[in-house]
């Protein structure tokens, strides 16, 4: 039986269902975690709310949009320089956030005057940007203001702009994951189809569920630009809100993040017969699969073999000099949900570490079928894993290195392991060929820091002084 | 000439300053010792707050969620409240305190905090009889003012449901500081024991900058006790310093055990300094000891180097907590620099009739503007104008793009700070704080005047 009641769930049973250690000869048919589901009150989980999982995972990325949050300023203010993820232009996503800053009087009378007179405030202020995304928030929702009509309102007032509505409190759903599946499905329904976009090459692709954190984005870009490929839409790294309304106009829809943006793509292939493709971008090996599945579908494999052949021979040296000292390291993973499985085998193929220990915030049981079977025995699989249970499973798996977000890193800073912001990356980007080596290097200079073994050091230990000594 | 108040005309708000009133009411809590703030609403509005602490500070606070979902907007929430408060009893035997911070959302449902915490009690009792776990109610709606009432509210909140009656004289001192860095508070108390006085911090948080361990022991918490919040009844008075901060908790505790209220001047700067030490002695009966005298002496001399030569006439922008802003207004003056525009980033309609600001009305002989309910637009809008001229901002990370974008020195100050390296280990407030931020200011000014090749050679021979 694979599932684990750890010793401080023993007072919330219903947390074995979440934890699963993997044990060889063990069907994962027979045993999944339970995902998706409602978290305990109280439990300290790291989860965030649906509407970030909107907002600042996909939406805020888009680089000519106003985010018009209507609410209070706090769900404003916290999805602000809380990602990072430039963009080529001038940062516009990165530098502003718009709110309707909702008081006492407009819960009591309503909000859409107000939010009609925020959103025409933002346009004035910023002339040159045509584009909005409005976002209700736990308030207006449970008000129920009349967002779309609003919307509409602005919309017909201004000719030349166009807005998207996304209608997802913070407690809808059980975490982030919600407002994701909102906001791919709002889209297509809203906004796909309205745009036709210029055709310059007779391969084109939309790119779906990466968001340029650190650059990942222009890190792939510089691949389907030397294969001849035209990228639609990017799902939204460094992506403008009008390509992704041309994204009905792609041959093919290439994946990475099934978990954030499976939606669209599944409704793209619904609607529009464009044929979905998953890839992982992350590591060595996933990476040329990559490129040499997109290749084969469009008949140019020839490219992409000359494409991997060059990376290979500019970064595989690097790599392996990593993969020397790196080999048997032990690596945790708490992030959010897809990494998961993107890392765990590109980490054992590419470099030889063993991911021991795993969390997910909102990955659903099909992430984890995905995780566990790419992932080893002996490893624990958490679903929604809480502070208390990272104390426990960390010292039973004794990671060299977690990668995980800054909060926690914080945390097990006290306990002598170094972390890698998962999230954000230490140093990225990580996709592609070079973002992996930069992956390595900054593992490799985690675990050689010798500030950490410093740490460990009790300078009141019993000890012979030098007077000691010599007076022996 | 002349200094004008006003309020933000815009409805829409640009890039707010501050966070919302639970934000607040979170970092309130966590001073506490053996508290764990139960937030009763949305997971975001807990999520975010965590990161944010964790930017400012580069530590993990415990902060918990009630995990709010659909069915609880539709039926309430009162039975995850409840699971909450004996899920965080249950796996944390130390947990002596539960601060319940309401959200906007639970506050718009309309949740019967006060009913479900006294049943909370009762379960408790019965599960744990030999344990108090004390379950204090803070109403923060994040649509009334902001991070900043919404620390007043947590920490009056919890003076009033933990310290319920009158006890033994203690001898001790309370002390309000605010929200303030842990370098403020370790000089806090560098002063008051200087004096020779016994004091209680409410909430003591020095721990906030807390070490990496041989043991791997986790020492980042609070470290205001229980007891400590009890006996504050007992304490022969209060210093209480920031007005929108800590004001409504000291006066409750005057008007509720008599505890006299010494409400002063938030010590930034040289002369509130003074006047604050002046009545920690008033109120002991202890003479200022001769090392603050030296102390503030070598202050004074550090500043005497900057203040004319590379600080007078410099027009700087202020941004941040009320206190934080009013306070650096008046020390800019202090060091011959002017204050041009105040952003003051709520609602609260007490801002306009602040005698500190009206003093600055008096004293000004230049053009200085403070905007209530300001956002960093205001900011940004004024310095988009070429005319505008202005050689300082001053305040926290989040209007770091103003200073980037138009080439605009700054120096961060204030909550959050987490684009500059360990500024919560250092004061802003006392004698010491004000030479830091002094020699912050200038060494800023050097570095822009160097990578602006603007006069770089005037400090050969400085």
């Amino acid at each position: 039986m694979p599932l684990v009641l750890l010793e401080c769930d023993k007072v919330i049973p219903e947390r074995e269902k979440h934890v699963y250690l993997k044990v060889e000869g063990e069907d994962t048919r027979d045993y999944l975690p339970v995902a998706n589901a409602p978290t305990i009150p109280g439990s300290l989980s790291e989860r965030g709310c649906s509407f970030c999982g909107a907002k600042l995972v996909i939406g805020g990325v888009l680089k000519d949009t106003i985010q018009m949050i209507h609410g209070p300023i706090g769900c404003a203010y916290n999805t602000w320089h809380t990602k990072r993820y430039p963009s080529d232009g001038d940062n516009f996503q990165l530098k502003y956030v718009m709110s309707s800053d909702m008081k006492e009087g407009h819960v009591v009378f309503g909000g859409d005057k107000r939010l009609y007179e925020a959103m025409n405030d933002a346009f004035n202020e910023f002339p040159h940007i045509k584009r909005m995304i409005v976002y209700t928030t736990c308030p207006t929702a449970l008000i129920g203001d009349d967002i779309k009509s609003t919307v509409k309102r602005v919309t017909q007032e201004r000719a030349d702009v166009d807005i998207f509505t996304v209608e997802c409190p913070g407690f809808a759903g059980v975490s982030q994951s919600k407002g994701h599946h909102v906001l791919n499905i709002g889209w297509v329904n809203d906004k796909v189809g309205q745009v036709e976009p210029e055709i310059t090459s007779e391969y084109t692709i939309n790119v779906i569920g990466d968001y340029n954190i650190q650059g990942d984005t222009f890190m792939l870009q510089q691949y389907w630009d030397k294969l001849g490929i035209q990228v639609i839409a990017h799902f939204t790294g460094n992506a403008k809100y009008d390509d992704c309304r041309a994204m009905h106009r792609a041959k093919l829809n290439v994946v990475n993040c099934a978990r954030s943006a499976g939606y669209i793509a599944n409704e793209l292939m619904k609607r529009y017969g464009i044929p979905r493709l998953d890839v992982d971008t992350w590591g060595f090996n996933y990476m040329a699969e990559a490129i040499r599945k997109i290749c084969t579908f469009f008949g140019i494999e020839e490219r992409g073999e000359a494409l991997i052949a060059e990376e290979y021979a500019k970064w595989e040296g690097k790599l392996n000099w990593y993969k020397e000292r790196l080999a048997g390291k032990k690596m945790a993973v708490w992030t959010g949900g897809p990494r998961l499985w993107h890392w765990t085998k590109a980490v054992e193929d590419d470099l030889g570490i063993n991911v021991v220990a795993m969390s997910s915030k909102f990955g659903h049981q099909e992430d984890f079928e995905k995780i566990i079977a790419r992932g080893r025995a002996g490893t624990f699989y958490i679903d929604d894993a809480n502070e208390l249970e990272f104390y426990e499973v960390l010292a039973r798996t004794k990671p060299d290195v977690i990668f995980t977000g800054p909060r926690v890193g914080d945390l097990v800073k006290k306990l002598h392991i170094p972390y890698i912001n998962g999230h954000g990356y230490h140093n990225g980007p990580y996709m592609g060929f070079e973002g992996f080596v930069n992956l390595a290097r900054d593992f490799y200079n985690a675990t050689r820091n010798p500030l950490l073994g410093l740490a460990a050091k009790d300078i009141r230990a019993p000890r012979r002084s030098a007077v000691l000594e010599a007076a022996e | 000439m002349g200094c004008e108040i006003s309020t933000r005309k815009r409805t829409g708000l640009i890039n707010p300053i501050f966070d919302c009133q639970p934000a607040g009411a979170q970092f309130a809590g966590i001073g506490i010792k053996d508290s764990i703030p139960l937030v009763h609403g949305g997971q975001g509005c807990v999520m975010f707050v965590r990161l944010l602490l964790a930017q400012h500070y580069k530590e993990n606070f415990d902060l918990a969620s009630t995990s709010l979902h659909e069915d609880s907007a539709v039926f309430g929430g009162r039975k995850r409240l409840e699971e909450g408060v004996m899920t965080l009893a249950r796996r944390y035997p130390n947990l002596r305190v539960i601060p319940v911070i309401t959200t906007c959302s639970t506050e718009v449902i309309g949740d019967d905090i006060e009913g479900s915490i006294n049943l909370c009690n009762k379960a408790l009792k019965e599960e744990f009889p030999d344990r108090k776990i004390y379950l204090v109610p803070v109403h923060t709606p994040s649509f009334k003012s902001s991070q900043v009432g919404g620390y007043a509210t947590c920490l009056q909140s919890v003076i009033k449901s933990m310290c319920n009656a009158k006890v033994a004289p203690s001898g001790k001192l309370n002390v309000f500081p605010g929200w303030v860095n842990p370098g403020d508070l370790d000089l806090l108390k560098h002063y008051v024991s200087a004096i020779g006085i016994d004091a209680t911090y409410f909430f003591d948080t020095s721990d906030f900058d807390s070490p990496i361990m041989p043991d791997k022991s986790i020492h980042t918490h609070g470290r205001t006790t229980v007891e400590d919040i009890q006996r504050a009844s007992g304490a022969f008075g209060s210093l209480s310093l920031s007005r929108y901060e800590s004001f409504s908790a000291s006066t409750y505790l005057q008007s509720e055990f008599e505890v006299p209220a010494h409400n002063i001047n938030t010590p930034y700067g040289i002369a509130n300094t003074d006047a604050m030490l002046e009545t920690l002695s008033d109120i002991s009966g202890r003479p200022i000891p001769d090392s603050l005298v030296v102390e503030r002496g070598k202050a004074i001399d550090a500043l005497q180097d900057l203040a004319h030569m590379w600080l007078a006439d410099k027009t700087v922008a202020l941004y941040g907590h009320p206190d934080l802003v009013i306070g650096l207004a008046e020390f800019c003056i202090e060091v011959e620099m002017k204050p041009k525009l105040l952003l003051l980033g709520d609602d609260n309609g007490k801002y306009k009739r602040d005698p500190r600001l009206k003093a600055l009305q008096e004293k000004v002989d230049w053009d200085m503007e403070v905007v209530c309910n300001a956002d960093l637009w205001e900011l940004e809008k004024r310095v988009k104008d070429p005319a505008y001229k202005l050689d300082l901002i001053l305040g926290h990370s989040k209007g770091r793009y103003v200073s980037i974008e138009h080439g605009i020195p700054m120096v961060r100050v204030g909550f959050p700070s987490f684009d500059r390296a360990g500024l919560y280990r250092h004061p802003t407030m006392g004698y010491q704080g004000a030479v830091h931020l002094a020699e912050n200011i200038v060494n800023t000014f050097f570095t822009h005047m160097e990578i602006k090749k603007d006069r770089e050679w005037m400090m050969n021979v400085w």
